[in-house]
């Protein structure tokens, strides 16, 4: 299945219209997927609301919110699920006990503490998350470990957990969905190795869907350090720290770190005028994004005479959270998650096939 | 075996990875031909924790010897651990005439005489360092062996190089430095780095400096890429530029190995893009943190390859010339290392 490249806007005529559907009838009657419309012909989006504190721990359960914050997450994007029902959670967590443990007798290794240990998996809805009425429930997975000869009164360590999600999603799409699927699109691993691996398998088995991992890309890197910078006033960031890789030999890392109060001034003083009205929310526009960063790089340009646009932006990381190129994102304050949640969402709903 | 002896073995152990125990123990010279040929059969580094334990009880070897040991392996390997480069200012009238015994008798008993409970062995390796290890105790407690200070100072110079020390130790060690090379302060050079070498080298500029004149030719390409005759001709006289003023900059030749280097900025907004911030009175206060496998390499190449501009911008050719890796930089300048608070990283 090829993948539309990451942001970049396709023209939309009528040439790439036929070359989809003939694309479409390679395919065969064997797809299940009907015809959607074109995801492809969209790009990030260059405009969006300025992050509010969602008042999500109003929202969401503490229990849940702490499972979800300070974990680094590993980010992968997944195709719409067949038939996952939200009724079923009980089923899917015995289905997948049984697969884990049938996979470990194979040989496959699991466990890195013995293999005395059996898994017992829950599924949960983590609900108040959703912000339009197309977003498909958030759901939750654990992984406990069980020792053989546990007490019973001893809890159980988590030794992995995981979440699929979908907030904001573009109406458009979803709704052009056949109602058989599902569409969750962003899948946060707690790691990258081999139980993220056989969760991932028994869902491509269960649903006929396909996992792939999810760069977070330089722009969307550049937005996530404006929406963070842009909570100063109302959430201290703390520091705005940007780490570029430059390819020279041997490569050369540069961390730049700005302070709170400086990164706000400089964001403010490229904000355009307010055009929203009382009580409407503001929208930040790319071009914005694009001064803040060009304004970090022409001062760090008048003292080094270094191009950081000659290297890439690799993390970037405040007080509220911090994201990786590589494709891993930390939420550290619950208040503004739902902010990096859509822009998450909507970079993954772009790596949709079709 | 009494725990502490035990502990600093472990540790020793732990330290002094299995390829190396051989060589340094043979210099250490306090194993019999049979201990030392038990030791080498063996390859398991608990199995040889053991041994090393027993031989200890046989030969009935004391802390002084241990520490012995773990000086010569520290010697013998310098390139580890992290380095913080001093220097020593304003030397009085004999401080060139103090000669290694002088050094050795004043710098003990000025150190005992500021921390009743320490202990100091001092070596002089080849290449005129002497070597300083130091364990310190306080009123209450005997010289803690398990977190040694190593000293390295090269008598007829104004260096010093220490590994760690905690803020209540420093200002001892000053004092005996000072009173015993008679010069007046100890001064944090703004220097660190994983590589006593290379620190060294950089600071006492034991490596290959490019003077401008002209330089023959670039150095030939390993990778052999296809390249277009006309952008080759074209490009042959800047590139030559970009790599002389690169090696004018950082030197010529291999390059003393520093892993990083960082520049703290206090001044103005500089973007003139943006006359908002550049009207901006206060400072635009962030940190910038080069690193790299062997930053300054990492630095030559970028001006050789054109992604940093020549002339080398003076802020980046600070670090050879200065000889420093930490700077805190405002409108006026550098500020001066005597100015700078002494506490960094």
């Amino acid at each position: 299945m090829r993948t539309p490249l990451n942001s970049v806007a396709v023209k939309r005529r009528s040439k790439s219209k036929s070359y989809r559907s003939s694309y479409r009838s390679g395919i065969g009657a064997a797809s299940r997927l009907s015809f959607t419309p074109g995801l492809t012909s969209r790009r990030l989006n260059t405009s969006r609301k300025a992050p509010k504190s969602y008042k999500i721990a109003e929202k969401v359960t503490k229990e849940q919110l702490t499972l979800l914050v300070k974990t680094e997450w590993t980010l992968s994007y997944v195709t719409p699920l067949y038939r996952f029902r939200h009724t079923q959670l009980k089923s899917y967590s015995r289905q997948l006990s049984l697969f884990i443990a049938a996979e470990k007798q194979q040989g496959l290794a699991v466990d890195v503490e013995g293999t005395q240990n059996t898994f017992r998996v829950s599924f949960s809805l983590v609900q108040g998350m959703t912000e339009s009425v197309d977003d498909a429930v958030t759901v939750l997975i654990q992984i406990h470990s069980k020792p053989l000869f546990a007490r019973q009164d001893k809890p159980l360590r988590q030794v992995w957990s995981g979440w699929l999600t979908c907030i904001n999603g573009n109406p458009e799409y979803l709704r052009s969905l056949p109602t058989d699927f599902i569409c969750l699109p962003l899948f946060c691993s707690s790691e990258a190795g081999g139980l993220t691996s056989l969760v991932k398998s028994w869902f491509q088995q269960s649903f006929d869907c396909c996992f792939s991992p999810l760069e977070i890309s330089q722009t969307s890197l550049q937005w996530l350090m404006a929406l963070w910078t842009n909570c100063q006033p109302e959430s201290s960031i703390r520091q705005l720290k940007m780490i570029w890789t430059l390819p020279a030999e041997p490569q050369l890392q540069v961390t730049y770190t700005v302070n709170a109060e400086e990164a706000w001034e400089l964001w403010s003083s490229v904000r355009k005028e307010s055009t929203a009205g009382e009580g409407e929310e503001n929208s930040i526009d790319i071009e914005e994004v694009m001064s803040f960063t060009q304004g970090l790089k022409g001062h760090f340009i008048r003292h080094f005479r270094l191009d950081l646009s000659a290297g890439s932006l690799k993390e970037v990381s405040t007080a509220l959270g911090s994201a990786k190129h590589s494709g891993r994102i930390k939420f550290s304050n619950s208040k503004y998650m739902i902010t990096t949640l859509m822009l998450l969402t909507e970079c993954a709903l772009l790596k949709m096939p079709i | 075996m009494d725990e502490s002896k035990k502990r600093l073995v472990q540790r020793l152990m732990r330290r002094i990875p299995t390829k190396r125990l051989k060589t340094t123990l043979e210099k250490w010279g306090r194993l019999t031909g049979e201990q030392q040929r038990a030791m080498d059969s063996i390859h398991s580094k608990w199995a040889l924790t053991e041994s090393l334990l027993a031989i200890c009880e046989e030969n009935e070897l004391a802390v002084k010897h241990l520490t012995e040991l773990e000086m010569i392996y520290m010697i013998d390997n310098p390139d580890q651990g992290m380095w913080y480069a001093f220097q020593l200012t304003d030397p009085g009238d004999d401080a060139q005439s103090v000669d290694l015994m002088q050094f050795k008798e004043q710098f003990k008993s000025h150190l005992k005489e500021l921390v009743r409970e320490v202990s100091v062995k001092i070596k002089k390796h080849t290449d005129e360092a002497i070597w300083i290890r130091i364990a310190w105790g306080d009123t209450y407690s005997r010289p803690d062996h398990l977190k040694p200070t190593y000293v390295v100072h090269y008598l007829q110079t104004p260096y010093v190089f220490v590994t760690r020390l905690t803020s209540k130790q420093k200002p001892m060690l000053s004092q005996a430095m000072v009173l015993s090379t008679r010069y007046q302060y100890f001064k944090d050079a703004n220097l660190s780095g994983r590589n006593l070498t290379a620190i060294r080298d950089l600071l006492m500029r034991k490596y290959q400096q490019v003077f401008p004149t002209k330089y023959p030719s670039p150095p030939t390409e390993r990778k052999q890429t296809v390249t277009n005759p006309h952008i080759e001709r074209d490009q042959a006289k800047p590139a030559a530029n970009r790599l002389q003023m690169a090696c004018e900059a950082f030197g010529g030749g291999v390059l003393p190995q520093l892993q990083s280097a960082v520049y703290k900025l206090e001044t103005r907004f500089r973007d003139h893009s943006n006359t908002t911030m550049t009207e901006r009175e206060e400072p635009f206060r962030c940190v910038v943190k080069f690193s790299s496998a062997n930053l300054l390499e990492s630095l030559k190449s970028c001006a050789s390859s054109g992604i940093a501009s020549t002339p080398v911008t003076a802020l980046l050719s600070f670090i050879p010339l200065n000889r420093k890796n930490y700077f805190v930089i405002t409108d006026k300048g550098p500020v001066p290392s005597s100015q700078m608070r002494q506490t960094q990283n």
